[in-house]
């Protein structure tokens, strides 16, 4: 049991570590969160050790059978008066973060919409929606109302550092509310099992100084700038590939895959899993399926040599 | 009025006369001999089919064991390929299916099978073939489903198989129709089973078994199967939806047209959730059992257990939606079932301060079943206790499909389940096979599996407070789950090893050593009152028991048993007899007459297995074949060996007791069958109804217009020639009894071409309207409750058929006429359902209308 | 008689409903699944038809009206229950005595448990509505 507990204390070190964390602090609703934690492990270490110390002791004693009613003024206490105590409070101090942490609005509205299996990101803004993907940023100490949405499947929205998860469900919309704490790069994930590459499903939620938010999003809304004759983008469209993919600024707006306006400005590719390079971006468009098996974009294995470098090279332009 | 039976004032046994004890126990042997050979199968004693339930069960355990080996194995290091992504999908889908369908709850049935007649002292349970037929359809089931993963169509959707990943044919192929077919066709077993149970618990107890002397095992199995019977239905309503969905387009979950997803969680969780709890009193029952023993002494709080499992069963219906707590739903609905889940701790805790209790006022014996209960309870009380965290909606927002759940999960599962079965495995291996477990491998093997338990179990909730969701087939090494992962694998393949040593201290031939002696551990409960070697008569007389603990404070017990001084210690009539009781105070009632070995029942679960793994592959008209084939069978099962017509009305029961051998109306075992089987089957409906309500409650336009609503005058119509039906079931029920076999048959059949009539007014009623079920949820729904009250008329015409035939060739008459009396049992129902569906359909959207 | 009484069985109706009932046993946890049902369902209309922060003024008043009914519904069967289970309230007795009264005092003792443990999970039920105040 000793070596138990030591490997339970660095297993439990090693977790105070990682983007995806519950506990780093990054987010209010995450703190609310990581109170309760604390203290319901406290208190579950102690009723346990109780517990178990009372089972080890009972089994071990000489029989008392003079004790019976002792014994059974025991259930009463242990069994009835301590769980309704404990269970009674805890259940009223749930309620009380619960109603904290939930809110009907934000400084910020973000539509995210699930996808098989990547994110569509919309921001709303006075000036009307700005569309991205895969990729979340948010200004330091405003609260993000998040609307969450799924096209397909059901899917979840959890960046485990900022706060809990909320499911995306075909036909409804749930909202979701998040106030980042802590300047950072934080992992964010797709939570609920929704078939195929729901393991790959993920996205990066950035939070940021708020004026530097408000650089980004503004950029964010500015069309691509492509210039005329790009050879690349006449790959992209010889391909089809503006069937699926939308860049503003250039004919291609599909409204099937990720909006890939600015894509190269994202830190990553293919919803959150490799870095964004041009060699990961070249073997994401051959050997689509090797990188990220069954998703519904079709792999240009033919695609090559020169072609595939002014393709790469375009997308890998679109800051 | 009735002369009270004092059973402790019989007439004292007539003397030994070695001569005639083995007369009667040669007459016995005769008739509950076990076939041999190949003929072996056709068995349907409970010792025999619970055996067979028993390896079957942990063969699935090591089947779904070993997947999760392979999942370990995949997840211990970052990026790993061991495992494609498809098949990763399957594996952990086709584990959590294999070990909550085919090993969970299997098991308790496979137990309580096995040892409940012996704990109640009696020869069997009152439906032995039900329990065989149970045992083939569940091996059949089970094989077919496991089997789909040798073919990589395994399901692929996770266990609980959410709309719409499950119920759109593009998202997901074949798997899920072998999950819900397969899945279903198990969970007719295992309601089988419940009705099966319930009955014996109820019925089949030992004369003088009082309430207030039912052993505690045989509470929690009467508790579980009630919940079974309660919990089941629902989901096998929801599983016929989705079916409908994927095979006819029938719009239920697509929220294009007017679906709603969130109703596949809704009946699944009201199955899922008590279904842990379905799994965890069993077990806990098979502590309760044994404690005592080895304390020697009763259990204290002997009322307080009953209160506990009586408590829980209840309160598990009220914590479903603690599932469903990131959908969104508002704050105050989640919250009642945070509160009710925080509840649900008080009864938990009541049975583990019972146990501690008894053990403090006595000296327990050191052995290895209570090693593992002693490592269930380590166990199980950590998982209670992130039970209740997680059940705070805040915390559970978090952890809610992370790997703190996984963990938390399996500590209640481990702990709750298959530790304290281990412990009955330890327990109940003398009885079952006379011979003694090695205690050096026993205790090797728990310290493996509870050392491998925690070392794979433990690290997991801290992989969960570092974000890692479940269900997913890799993860990258920047994630820092690496650590943590790699030591969780370690755990499981030492846990695994553990196992092996279970496995083969369990299957390790013992043929030379020496049997055991009688009640080697010198318990109190009637099981250990069986010979050594045992005989498959199970009891030699079935006694009077006026004690808790009859072998040990019924101290002349065992002899009396033997010397064949108590109950049916003979067999005159080479009939397979038990002795069914009151439901209060056991008085004897009547002796049944149970059938012996049989291959009906193997056809007849050979052909339902046939119907629905056809359907899977949508070979409609072979499974029409098969359908009638099914029907054939269980007919002629019907027909030979159940109310048969007795060659005496009474007969001598030993002691001077007399007990007729005919029993209808409800003091008759299959009445109560098929009340509470129909009481399962309500339950069903009511998940139907409740998805109405859910529309309704959830779409704001789930009504039609009046244009579109089914004519209220052809539903009337309808509604009144069922009910005419139902009033010539009642009428046949007077005139058979009134004498008049003509009348009644004429009546039965004149029942059939109503009913079809008034579902066919329904039809039309609905067809004229031009609803649609692949149009929008309302349509399918209207339909779907016209097809469920439809498929019942079915069964109906043809019960009316076969009890006019067995009043034809007078197997039913006036005087033993306990067939028409089930029937129209039956039929009410049946009316219950009409008139429901009637203002639903009729009722309810006129009063909405109005409104 | 040659040691060959006679004995009839009782009636065929097993006597479930009259004074020998064990439904008592189920009523009080039944009682805490109606609140429970009615609770949910009344909170789960009001909040679908009316919209998320709707305030739950009705709805509020509704669950804790019901929970005092049904809590006064239990304390009646309690009281039912300590009449069957003897009149005194000793709960630490085992009662394995083979007779009748035996068998009736067991059942209202474990229905007297039930009753505590349903009113205690009524109550639970009630706190969700004191502490949210809106949908």
């Amino acid at each position: 049991m000793k070596s138990l507990a030591s490997l339970a204390l660095v297993l439990f070190l090693a977790g105070c570590e990682g983007r995806h964390n519950w506990l780093a602090g990054a987010g209010e609703e995450a703190r609310s969160v990581e109170t309760l934690f604390w203290v319901l492990l406290a208190g579950a270490a102690v009723i346990w050790t109780l517990v178990i110390g009372a089972a080890t002791y009972a089994h071990r004693a000489e029989a008392k059978p003079e004790r019976e009613q002792e014994a059974r003024r025991f259930i009463i206490w242990g069994g009835v008066a301590l769980p309704v105590l404990v269970v009674g409070g805890l259940l009223i101090w749930g309620l009380l973060i619960l109603r904290d942490i939930t809110a009907d609005d934000g400084a910020l509205t973000v539509r995210v919409d699930g996808e098989r299996w990547w994110w569509r990101v919309i921001y709303d803004t006075p000036e009307g929606p700005v569309t991205t993907a895969n990729e979340i940023r948010l200004p330091l100490g405003e609260r993000a109302l998040f609307r969450l949405t799924a096209d397909d499947v059901i899917h979840s929205f959890w960046v485990p550092a900022l706060g809990g998860k909320m499911d995306m469900i075909p036909g409804r919309e749930t909202t979701l509310a998040l106030t980042p704490r802590e300047l950072g790069n934080w992992g964010g994930l797709c939570a609920e099992f929704c078939g195929g590459a729901h393991a790959l499903m993920r996205f990066d939620a950035i939070v940021m100084e708020p004026e530097a938010f408000d650089a980004w999003l503004a950029h964010e809304a500015q069309p691509a700038q492509v210039a005329e004759g790009d050879a690349g983008f006449a790959v992209f469209d010889e391909e089809g590939c503006g069937a699926c993919h939308t860049i503003r600024g250039t004919e291609a707006q599909g409204p099937v895959g990720p909006d890939l306006t600015h894509l190269a400005s994202r830190d990553k590719l293919g919803a959150g899993i490799y870095d964004m390079t041009a060699d990961n971006m070249a073997r994401w468009i051959t050997d689509t399926h090797e990188m990220k098996p069954d998703i519904d974009m079709p792999a240009y294995p033919g695609l090559q040599g020169e072609r595939l470098d002014a393709l790469v090279t375009f997308l890998m332009s679109l800051e | 009025m009735t002369e009270e039976i004092d059973l402790s004032k019989l007439p004292p046994a007539e003397p030994y006369d070695k001569a005639r004890d083995e007369a009667q126990r040669a007459r016995l042997m005769k008739v509950w001999e076990t076939p041999t050979g190949w003929r072996r199968i056709s068995a349907v004693n409970n010792s025999s089919v619970g055996k067979w339930y028993l390896l079957t069960s942990f063969a699935f355990f090591t089947f779904a064991g070993f997947l999760a080996l392979l999942i370990r194995a995949q997840l211990a290091v970052p990026n790993n390929d061991l495992l494609s992504q498809s098949l990763y999908n399957q594996l952990f889908t086709l584990h959590g299916t294999a070990m909550m369908f085919l090993f969970a709850v299997p098991i308790f049935e496979a137990v309580a099978i096995l040892i409940l007649p012996e704990i109640l002292g009696a020869r069997d349970l009152p439906f032995p073939r039900l329990s065989a037929f149970g045992y083939w359809c569940f091996l059949i089931g089970g094989i077919f489903v496991c089997g789909s993963v040798f073919f990589g169509v395994a399901p692929d959707g996770g266990w609980f198989m959410y709309a719409p990943l499950s119920s759109n044919p593009d998202y997901s192929g074949l798997g899920a129709d072998i999950w819900l077919l397969g899945l279903s066709f198990i969970e007719v077993s295992s309601i089988a089973a419940a009705v099966e149970l319930i009955v014996g618990v109820l019925k089949s107890r030992p004369p003088g078994m009082r309430l207030n002397l039912i052993p505690l095992y045989c509470w929690y199995v009467l508790v579980v199967a009630g919940m079974i019977l309660f919990a089941f239905p629902p989901l096998i309503a929801g599983d016929l939806l989705l079916e409908m969905e994927r095979a006819f387009d029938w719009a239920f979950f697509d929220p294009d047209r007017g679906g709603d997803p969130l109703l596949w969680q809704h009946l699944f969780w009201i199955f899922g959730h008590p279904e842990v709890y379905i799994i965890f009193l069993p077990s806990i029952a098979l502590i309760a059992t044994i404690l005592p023993t080895f304390a020697g002494r009763p259990m204290v709080g002997h009322s307080w257990i009953v209160l506990s499992a009586v408590g829980v069963a209840f309160l598990s219906f009220g914590l479903w939606v603690h599932h469903m707590f990131t959908t969104g739903l508002p704050e105050i609905s989640l919250s009642f079932f945070s509160a009710a889940s925080e509840a649900v701790a008080v009864p938990t805790g009541i049975q583990i301060f019972c146990f501690i209790a008894t053990m403090l006022v006595s000296k327990v014996r050191r052995s290895v079943p209570m090693l593992f209960a002693g490592g269930a309870l380590a166990i199980f009380v950590f998982g209670g206790l992130t039970g209740v965290m997680v059940a705070l909606v805040p915390f559970d927002w978090q952890a809610h499909d992370s790997y703190f759940v996984v963990a938390h999960l399996h500590y209640t599962l481990i702990g709750g389940m298959l530790f304290p079965l281990f412990a009955g495995v330890h327990y109940w291996y003398p009885f079952v096979t006379q011979k003694r477990m090695s205690d050096r491998l026993g205790r090797w093997s728990f310290w493996l599996m509870f050392g491998g338990f925690n070392l794979a179990f433990l690290p997991m909730h801290w992989t969960g407070v570092m974000g890692m969701p479940r269900r997913v087939w890799t993860y990258d090494v920047t994630d820092g789950w690496a650590v943590l992962n790699m030591v969780s694998t370690i755990g499981a393949f030492i846990f695994a090893a553990g196992f092996v040593v279970l496995a083969v201290n369990v299957l390790w031939p013992r043929g030379k050593a020496p049997l055991v002696e009688r009640n080697l551990w010198n318990a109190g409960t009637m099981e250990w009152s069986a010979e050594v070697p045992d005989k498959p008569w199970g009891v030699r007389s079935i006694p009077y028991i006026h004690t808790r603990y009859p072998l040990w404070e019924q101290k002349e017990l065992l002899g009396e048993m033997d010397r064949g001084e108590w109950f049916l210690p003979d067999a005159e009539e080479g009939k397979r007899e038990l002795i069914i009781t009151d439901i209060l105070d056991a008085r004897p009632l009547y002796v049944q007459r149970v059938g012996g070995p049989s291959y009906l029942t193997i056809g007849a679960a050979f052909c339902l297995g046939a119907v629905f793994i056809l359907a899977t592959f949508h070979l409609w008209t072979l499974t029409l074949l098969f359908g009638a084939g099914f029907v054939g069978f269980t007919l002629w099962w019907l027909w030979t060996g159940t109310s048969e017509i007795p060659e005496k009305p009474e007969k001598p029961a030993g002691r001077g007791l007399v007990l007729p051998t005919y029993a209808q109306g409800n003091s008759s075992p299959g009445w109560w069958a098929v009340f509470i089987t129909m009481t399962g089957d309500m339950t069903a409906f009511m998940g139907l109804v409740f998805s109405y309500f859910f529309y309704w409650t959830a779409l704001p336009d789930f009504l039609p217009g009046a244009a579109k609503l089914p004519g209220f005058g052809w539903l009337l119509l309808g509604l009144a020639l069922l009910l005419a039906g139902w009033v010539t079931a009642l009428a046949a029920r007077e005139r058979l009894a009134g004498g008049s076999t003509g009348q009644a048959m004429g009546l039965l059949v004149g029942g059939v071409p109503l009913a079809a009539l008034g579902i066919g007014a329904w039809c039309w009623a609905a067809w004229s309207a031009g609803l649609d079920p692949t149009e929008t949820s309302f349509d399918a729904t209207v339909w779907v409750l016209i097809l469920w009250l439809g498929l019942h008329l079915l069964l109906d015409a043809v019960m009316r058929l076969y009890v006019a035939a067995r009043i034809w060739r007078g197997r039913c008459t006036p005087r033993y006429r306990a067939d028409c009396v089930n029937l129209t049992l039956f039929t009410h129902f049946l009316a219950l359902t009409a008139v429901v569906t009637f203002a639903l359909l009729a009722l309810f959207p006129m009063l909405m209308g109005g409104m | 008689m040659a040691g060959r009484k006679k004995i009839v069985p009782p009636g065929e109706a097993p006597r479930v409903i009259d004074q020998g009932s064990v439904w008592i046993l189920v009523a009080a946890p039944s009682i805490w699944a109606a609140h429970f049902l009615l609770s949910y369902w009344v909170a789960a209309i009001w909040c679908a038809k009316l919209g998320r922060g709707t305030p739950l003024a009705e709805p509020r008043w509704i669950i804790a009206g019901l929970g005092v009914l049904c809590i006064a519904a239990i304390v009646g069967l309690a009281a039912l229950a300590i009449r069957r289970y003897g009149g005194v309230f000793v709960i630490f007795e085992e009662i394995t005595e083979s007779s009748e009264r035996a068998r009736d005092r067991f059942v209202g003792h474990v229905a007297l448990l039930l009753c505590v443990l349903s009113a205690a999970a009524i109550v639970f039920t009630v706190i969700p509505g004191m502490v949210l105040g809106q949908c």
